[in-house]
């Protein structure tokens, strides 16, 4: 799975021209890639992050590192860049994750002592929403990452500093809690 | 023997073993497994796409500004100050002479008490470059009023450098350096004080 959410929107924003002037430094082509990108940053750091508050950090973070980091920037046309800022606020928000080391407190965490005692059939009719919130954050961080930004494990693996099989097998821990908590759906 | 959850979405992702494979084809129980993972993955696909709450590029802007000023700072700024402080004193000392040989010990006195002060306030100003490098403002986040003071700060700080300059290139009274000098160890004292006060450390 190489392909990463579309953000059409983007894409017609941003031409070669104000890439390379951001490149440059030039502040208001700087800002002309936050614009075309604050939406996608935040809405992937709020996803993976617990608090809404710590996701507004992760996308501070991911333009300061952009506005410090795109001359360094070599890949060619807005596609590449999408993916490239993507990879920026990926990173810092799986920084922010390890980071905080949220505590897993809600009673159907992986780790917690109810960990797999919830048969399906008296599962929680909870809410997707809720559900993912309710996933420990690593979890949360892999699945939102592999099956809906399109990540491979192995990209998750270098981004998490862990092993694939660490990847693969949060994923399916998440899948089985979701699985759980949402039943039949 | 059914799929587990791994082998369910190793099969998904076209990387399940072909035992694993098999088996979905013929389990109609594993296959409504299947059917829901892929129905999971798309709600969650599905999901809103929440909006940042709040405009963080000012933010971002003050942060990326001040950061290359501290590597200017890094770069050329202490050779600046040096040279600052050496044409303070060079234009003190010449002017210890000039006045010496005009026969003028109030002038004499009062451009040596200039100096003085200047190289006070270079000092004072130094140490307090050094303690806000100590502090690490790169590493730690801030309000948005905060980013905003202190963008407005270190604009204001260069301008009196910029003030400096200019004196000290038409040979400027020591007064107008003097006066220059002090305004740029409170402001400096004052953008201390903002990173203290209102920063928190994030790390990197």
């Amino acid at each position: 799975m190489t392909v990463l959410r579309a953000n059409v929107g983007v894409i017609g924003v941003l031409d070669d021209i104000a890439i390379e002037r951001a490149k440059a430094g030039h502040l208001d082509a700087l800002e002309r890639v936050y614009r075309a990108y604050e939406g996608m940053v935040y809405a992937l750091a709020r996803r993976v992050c617990k608090t809404a508050e710590d996701a507004e950090d992760v996308m501070q973070e991911t333009f300061l590192e952009v506005c410090r980091s795109i001359g360094s920037f070599r890949g060619e046309g807005p596609g590449s860049l999408t993916a490239w800022v993507k990879r920026v606020a990926a990173n810092k928000a799986l920084m922010r994750v390890r980071r905080e080391k949220y505590r897993e407190a809600d009673e159907f965490s992986e780790d917690g002592p109810n960990a797999g005692r919830r048969a399906p059939d008296v599962a929680l009719q909870l809410d997707l929403e809720v559900a993912l919130s309710r996933l420990s954050d690593t979890s949360r961080a892999v699945v939102w990452l592999h099956d809906v930004e399109g990540y491979t494990h192995e990209d998750i693996a270098e981004m998490m500093d862990r092993t694939v099989s660490f990847s693969k097998s949060q994923l399916a821990r998440a899948h089985t809690r979701l699985r759980g908590w949402l039943g039949g759906e | 023997m059914h799929c587990t959850m791994d082998e369910m979405l190793a099969v998904r992702d076209g990387e399940g073993s072909a035992r694993a494979k098999a088996h979905v084809e013929q389990c109609e129980r594993c296959q409504v497994e299947m059917d829901l993972i892929a129905r999971r993955a798309a709600a969650l696909r599905a999901l809103p796409v929440r909006r940042p709450p709040r405009d963080r590029w000012l933010v971002v802007r003050g942060q990326a500004l001040a950061e290359r000023r501290h590597a200017r700072l890094a770069r050329f700024g202490w050779g600046s100050v040096a040279v600052a402080a050496g044409l303070a004193l060079a234009v003190g000392l010449r002017g210890v002479e000039f006045s010496g040989r005009d026969d003028r010990p109030a002038a004499l006195v009062a451009e040596a008490a200039a100096g003085s002060a200047i190289d006070d306030l270079v000092a004072q100003s130094q140490q307090l470059e050094a303690a806000l490098r100590a502090y690490g403002p790169d590493g730690r986040v801030m309000s948005g009023r905060a980013a905003s003071l202190v963008a407005e700060l270190e604009d204001r700080i260069a301008l009196v450098d910029q003030g400096i300059a200019r004196v000290r290139a038409v040979n400027g009274s020591r007064e107008q350096l003097v006066n220059l000098w002090r305004d740029r160890v409170l402001l400096m004292e004052g953008l201390v004080n903002t990173h203290v006060t209102r920063a928190s450390y994030v790390g990197f």
